[in-house]
């Protein structure tokens, strides 16, 4: 049998090949850059919820303030109260991770739930979804939490279900397309008259075989977005506080030491967010090439 | 322009600004909903510490003349606001639409400004590597632009702000219009606009779409014949390689720069709205954060508006759609 593939690029849709040799190598270094950060996210907060820490992130050592990094014990060296870098950026990981994980939840439910409500059951659905997209769209997301905020309270689980929420249209849109896709390509059509009952259809053959790829990399696009949010409102002081540590509060209460010349006590929190980021964002992209064979969306 | 160009926008125009209201219409709700639903309202504040029985509370709110269903306090809601009255602030005790709208002038400035250094770093890259695809030049830049739009736009700032004003002593501490009655004042807005066109995490993003609508233009038969000929490909591929995606850029990139200056005002004191939200939710002022919800909404929409216009201006035919 033939097989139609081409070096990246244009790849047919049918090709034999294993996703690993028709990638671009570029890719593969983002992805492999991409999940060895995002690996060290996990241990590192495993670690933490298991108290397995180099050193107690709440121990006050008032001889060894701003310590510069490579300071024997303290690998990251210390902020202005003594305490461990190191430390208080693996804990500060608590911050973000399960609340991230429920905005990513939350985001990819409604926004299949909506997509295959309007990708299969017709177009009548497809203005109010568009005027809904508009409309979520309307709000700096920024704005929309600090309003929620001062309606409620400061509570990161509120925040990260606004997040959630207002990550539902773009996953409802992309799978919506999707199913168009398959559509045309009377893949739908065909299944039907296999006489496959709906939730086979839906659930293995579009969600599973074709929205894979797609939802895994919404969830990691979604998670570089709720790291970005939590640091930027902790930064802020609505997030998580003092003396629990979070990035943002972290590169905050260094941030009065700057001037001083004293940069490392938020520099090593803005580095470790700026390599998360980065890591969640090339994870997304590359694996966007990869797996859904298109060069950049 | 003939009558023949003006029509079609006219047509755009209108349609657009009929969904332009009732997007806003639609903002206006999510935020009455967002309030109606916050737990603790005035009423029991006010009846604190004494009889707050069903019908003391029932009581007060007749006497002060508040409606009690949902829907008849968001209608008086909304007439207030288009009759201007937006409430007054909790902790100003000033109106809060005049407020709003000035502070709301210079975010303006400071989004526009950080938009236009934003695309100034991004269309010669997206150009580029567009059309001499990825080299030993395009390749850095791109990484590099990924970089920076992982960059955390507050450590930015501070870098920013050390080097400039504390190494360098170009740049006054007070940014921003406080520094009125200076001869070269604006020279000192000029960075926080600078740190949030850099640092608004939206370059990688933009370059990537730039590009591939470029590429994508590029690769379009009449571009081929363009050139075949002898003729300017670059005047044939602007519209639509270009102006286009760069309109649409500006559009979708709003929200996020506006949520980005929420940082970049706090970390250079310049006095615009994001502050003065970030105040507001501090104090749960919420008079003052609803008026910049919507305030801000309305940028939004101008913005998305302003990208329809120039689409339908470029391309008549899409006013039929």
């Amino acid at each position: 049998m033939k097989k139609y593939y081409q070096i990246s690029g244009q790849i047919s849709e049918f090709s034999d090949l294993p996703f690993w040799k028709k990638a671009d190598v570029v890719d593969l270094v983002y992805v492999g850059y991409g999940l060895l950060i995002v690996a060290l996210v996990v241990v590192s907060y495993i670690l933490g919820s298991v108290n397995l820490l180099p050193r107690d992130p709440q121990d006050i050592d008032l001889q060894l303030i701003m310590a510069p990094p490579g300071t024997a014990g303290r690998l990251l060296g210390t902020d202005f109260m003594g305490r461990d870098i190191l430390s208080r950026l693996i804990v500060g990981i608590q911050a973000y991770f399960l609340p991230g994980l429920l905005a990513i939840l939350i985001a990819l439910c409604f926004g299949t739930g909506f997509g295959v409500l309007v990708g299969y059951r017709g177009e009548k659905f497809d203005t109010g979804i568009t005027y809904f997209t508009n409309l979520v769209d309307s709000f700096p997301r920024l704005v929309l939490i600090l309003l929620v905020i001062a309606a409620f309270k400061p509570d990161i689980y509120y925040i990260m279900l606004v997040v959630g929420l207002t990550n539902v249209p773009v996953v409802a849109s992309l799978v919506k397309g999707k199913i168009q896709f398959l559509k045309q390509k009377n893949f739908i059509e065909a299944d039907i008259a296999l006489g496959l009952p709906t939730r086979i259809i839906i659930f293995r053959h579009i969600l599973w075989h074709h929205c894979r790829s797609l939802l895994i990399i919404q969830a990691t696009l979604g998670m570089a977005e709720a790291i970005l949010i939590e640091t930027s409102l902790s930064y802020l002081g609505f997030g998580v506080q003092e003396p629990t540590p979070s990035w943002g509060n972290m590169v905050q209460s260094g941030a009065n030491y700057f001037m001083q010349g004293k940069f490392w006590p938020s520099t090593a929190p803005a580095l470790a967010i700026l390599f998360t980021i980065l890591a969640f964002h090339l994870l997304g992209d590359g694996l966007n090439n990869i797996l859904e064979d298109k060069r950049s969306t | 322009m003939k009558f023949s160009a003006i029509r079609p926008i006219a047509l755009v125009l209108s349609r657009e600004l009929v969904i332009t209201v009732l997007l806003l219409l639609g903002v206006s709700f999510v935020v009455f909903i967002i309030l109606f639903a916050s737990p603790g309202d005035p009423f029991s504040v006010l009846l604190e510490g004494q009889l707050s029985t069903a019908e003391a509370k029932a009581g007060l709110r007749d006497a002060m003349g508040v409606p009690r269903s949902w829907y008849v306090q968001y209608l008086a809601w909304l007439a207030g606001m288009l009759s201007g009255n937006f409430g007054t602030s909790i902790r100003m005790g000033l109106p809060v639409l005049p407020e709003v709208l000035r502070v709301g002038f210079s975010t303006l400035i400071l989004t526009i400004g950080s938009l236009i250094i934003t695309l100034l770093i991004a269309v010669p890259i997206a150009l580029y590597s567009a059309l001499r695809g990825t080299n030993k030049i395009s390749w850095p830049l791109t990484m590099s632009s990924y970089v920076i739009s992982a960059l955390p736009v507050f450590w930015l700032g501070y870098i920013v702000i050390y080097f400039f004003t504390h190494k360098l002593g170009l740049f006054p501490i007070a940014f921003g219009f406080s520094s009125a009655g200076q001869k070269y004042r604006w020279l000192y807005q000029l960075l926080p606009i600078f740190v949030l066109g850099v640092g608004n995490g939206t370059i990688s993003e933009v370059i990537r779409y730039l590009r591939q609508e470029m590429g994508r233009v590029m690769a379009e038969d009449y571009i081929r014949t363009a050139r075949a000929k002898g003729a300017s490909v670059w005047k044939h591929a602007f519209k639509e390689g270009l102006l286009i995606p760069v309109t649409e850029i500006i559009a979708s990139k709003i929200p996020f720069i506006l949520g980005g200056a929420v940082i970049v005002e706090q970390v250079f004191n310049w006095p615009g709205m994001g502050r003065m939200a970030w105040q507001a939710a501090q104090d749960r002022d919420y008079p003052v954060i609803m008026g910049i919800a919507i305030l801000a909404a309305v940028f939004v929409r101008m913005g998305s508006l302003f990208q329809r216009v120039v689409y339908v201006a470029v391309n008549p035919r899409a006013s039929k759609e």
